[in-house]
């Protein structure tokens, strides 16, 4: 079955090329008909799982597979975990250190975001152990916009 | 015809893939030591114009301009003209174009404030119920307006969808000068003067509607001496164009402000606005919208020239020049309103600003939208970008690695241009 994947390293704290690896991923996805509305869904997903696995963790990956019938986004760190998985699930709830806020970081929005955006949002994680969130989506047949194959 | 802003004059052509690392849509390749332009993936943004050391590549806006006399000859002039003459009064600037001919000149600055008008309201009705995709997309900028249709089609809602100041302004004056003169729209043609490249085709200029409102297109640079020397024998007002001209408004701050970046938002009474200048500046902004970075705005400005319009690939001065330029006449006559708020809201009830069409009708404007590759070829590009060198060194006559693999795949290059993959598979066929 085809499948295509593709993985990036995190750099912790490198605020100059965070976000690339969501980038990358939107590019592909619209390179591959994937259809709009459902590209939105996965760039801001991909985009707080990144931004946060940079500003927590450290040694991160950011792993994207899309099959066809679905498309997985697994992102992990070796970072200080998430103490109360249901509490950082509260909208308005964060950790963020002042300097992040004053960046425009921690509203306490990227794990509902994550969910409401995500089909199937799993957390794995335990305090001092880092984190891996991994978000699925589905790909119905007509998600693809009826392009797909005809290469030009 | 989509795209074709610019001809390329290949005689002169070195082929130093200049432009082909410049495009910021990737259509240029060398094939044969010449630049090949694909027509199909140009946005019109002029960076291959600025980049070209040989001056192979024009732009298709007209350098010339035999005025038709037996025409009645109006003038639109882009803001942007104002910030290149640092010494004279935007009245001046338009007495001088008046000299060259025109029969009539226009001045913009009522209708920016009249965009400007319709951009609060747009937002003030669409915020809280959010029946708009936040945050607006200001629809100005042409070449912006193509790029999202290009390469990110997810914001095609998101642009505003009130008329360009240019477009409004054009049907008025056609409408204007046909009850005027008694004459049929047929024998009025209407110029704009303008910095911008991408305005080569007026029918295709942004939103379809805007089809026949400008009937053609002059660089600012091509008209620029004539007017110097006009503007030079301004002396007294010899030449009252006030009483004369129906369009020739008194120009304030207003217009010179907007061909900045910054002075489409500035003179707006709201808090959630950003402006960005430059090419690289609006790609990495729109890829930060469709993330949900700036869902909290409410209007974003963007430009693709560096500096907004006074940077346009068509004008005549130094675009830090023209801003310093700009900077004085603000400081000088003010960003005043000057419309009466009532009238301009009898307009936006009656949907006068509004576009006819939806800027989301032109998901498949580009046929590359279209030609979508599948699972398999996206692995295949993978795997090959992992063999190539990945110095971008454009041998192979694209611009970087992955666009080789993209063309290798979609079968428009070969293995063998790139010299790495030419010795891979040479070993190969040796071991064999």
């Amino acid at each position: 079955m085809a499948a295509l994947k593709k993985s990036f390293q995190l750099k912790s704290r490198d605020f100059i090329h965070a976000g690339e690896a969501s980038i990358s991923v939107q590019n592909m996805l619209k390179q591959i008909g994937i259809e709009s509305a459902l590209i939105r869904r996965v760039a801001i997903c991909a985009y707080e799982g990144e931004m946060n696995a940079v500003m927590h963790g450290e040694n991160g990956s950011f792993r994207i597979e899309v099959n066809t019938d679905k498309i997985i986004l697994d992102i992990s760190d070796e970072g200080p975990g998430i103490e109360d998985i249901a509490k950082a699930m509260e909208k308005g709830f964060s950790t963020a250190s002042e300097e992040y806020r004053e960046m425009g970081f921690g509203a306490g929005m990227g794990l509902p975001n994550m969910e409401t955006h995500s089909d199937r949002l799993d957390i794995e994680s335990e305090k001092g152990q880092g984190t891996r969130v991994v978000m699925r989506f589905s790909l119905s047949p007509g998600s693809r916009e009826n392009k797909t194959g005809q290469s030009a | 015809m989509i795209g074709e802003y610019v001809t390329f004059q290949l005689d002169k052509c070195t082929g130093c893939a200049h432009c082909v690392k410049a495009c910021p849509t990737r259509a240029i390749r060398i094939r044969g030591h010449k630049a090949v332009h694909h027509p199909d993936l140009c946005i019109g943004c002029g960076e291959c114009l600025r980049v070209c050391p040989e001056g192979v590549i024009q732009s298709n806006v007209e350098s010339r301009f035999p005025l038709d006399k037996d025409k009645t000859n109006a003038a639109i002039i882009s803001p942007a003209l104002y910030s290149q003459f640092p010494d004279t009064m935007p009245c001046d600037v338009l007495r001088a174009v008046k000299k060259m001919g025109f029969d009539h000149v226009v001045d913009l600055s009522f209708h920016l404030e009249m965009f400007q008008f319709a951009v609060e309201r747009f937002i003030a009705q669409n915020r809280e119920t959010r029946q708009a995709p936040f945050p607006l997309i200001s629809p100005i900028c042409p070449v912006v307006i193509r790029l999202i249709a290009l390469k990110h089609p997810t914001l095609l809602d998101n642009i505003l969808p009130i008329r360009r100041p240019a477009v409004m302004i054009a049907d008025d004056v056609r409408k204007k000068l046909q009850s005027i003169h008694n004459i049929t729209g047929s024998e009025i043609e209407i110029f704009h003067i303008t910095p911008c490249p991408s305005k080569a085709l007026s029918q295709e200029m942004v939103l379809k509607d805007e089809i026949g409102s400008v009937d053609r297109t002059i660089g600012i640079n091509a008209v620029y001496p004539e007017i110097c020397k006009h503007v030079e024998n301004i002396r007294e007002k010899e030449l009252d164009i006030y009483d004369t001209d129906p369009f020739a408004n008194i120009p304030n701050a207003r217009g010179p402000m907007w061909s900045k970046s910054g002075g489409e938002i500035n003179p707006l009474r709201d808090e959630g606005l950003l402006a960005v200048s430059g090419l690289r500046e609006v790609r990495n902004c729109l890829e930060k919208i469709e993330m949900g970075v700036f869902d909290e705005m409410n209007y974003i400005e963007l430009r693709v020239c560096p500096q907004g319009c006074l940077g346009g690939p068509l004008t005549a001065v130094d675009r830090h020049m023209a801003k310093q330029t700009v900077q004085k006449l603000v400081r000088t006559f003010g960003v005043n309103r000057r419309l009466p708020p009532y009238k301009l809201q009898r307009l936006y009830d009656r949907g006068w600003f509004f576009a006819n069409i939806r800027p989301s009708d032109f998901t498949d404007y580009y046929p590359d939208q279209r030609r979508a590759l599948t699972i398999d070829q996206m692995q295949e590009i993978e795997n090959l970008v992992s063999l190539l060198p990945g110095v971008d060194c454009g041998v192979c006559g694209a611009p970087d690695c992955r666009t080789f693999a993209e063309d290798v795949v979609r079968g428009r290059a070969k293995r063998s241009d790139c010299f790495r993959l030419r010795e891979i598979d040479n070993n190969k066929e040796g071991n064999t």
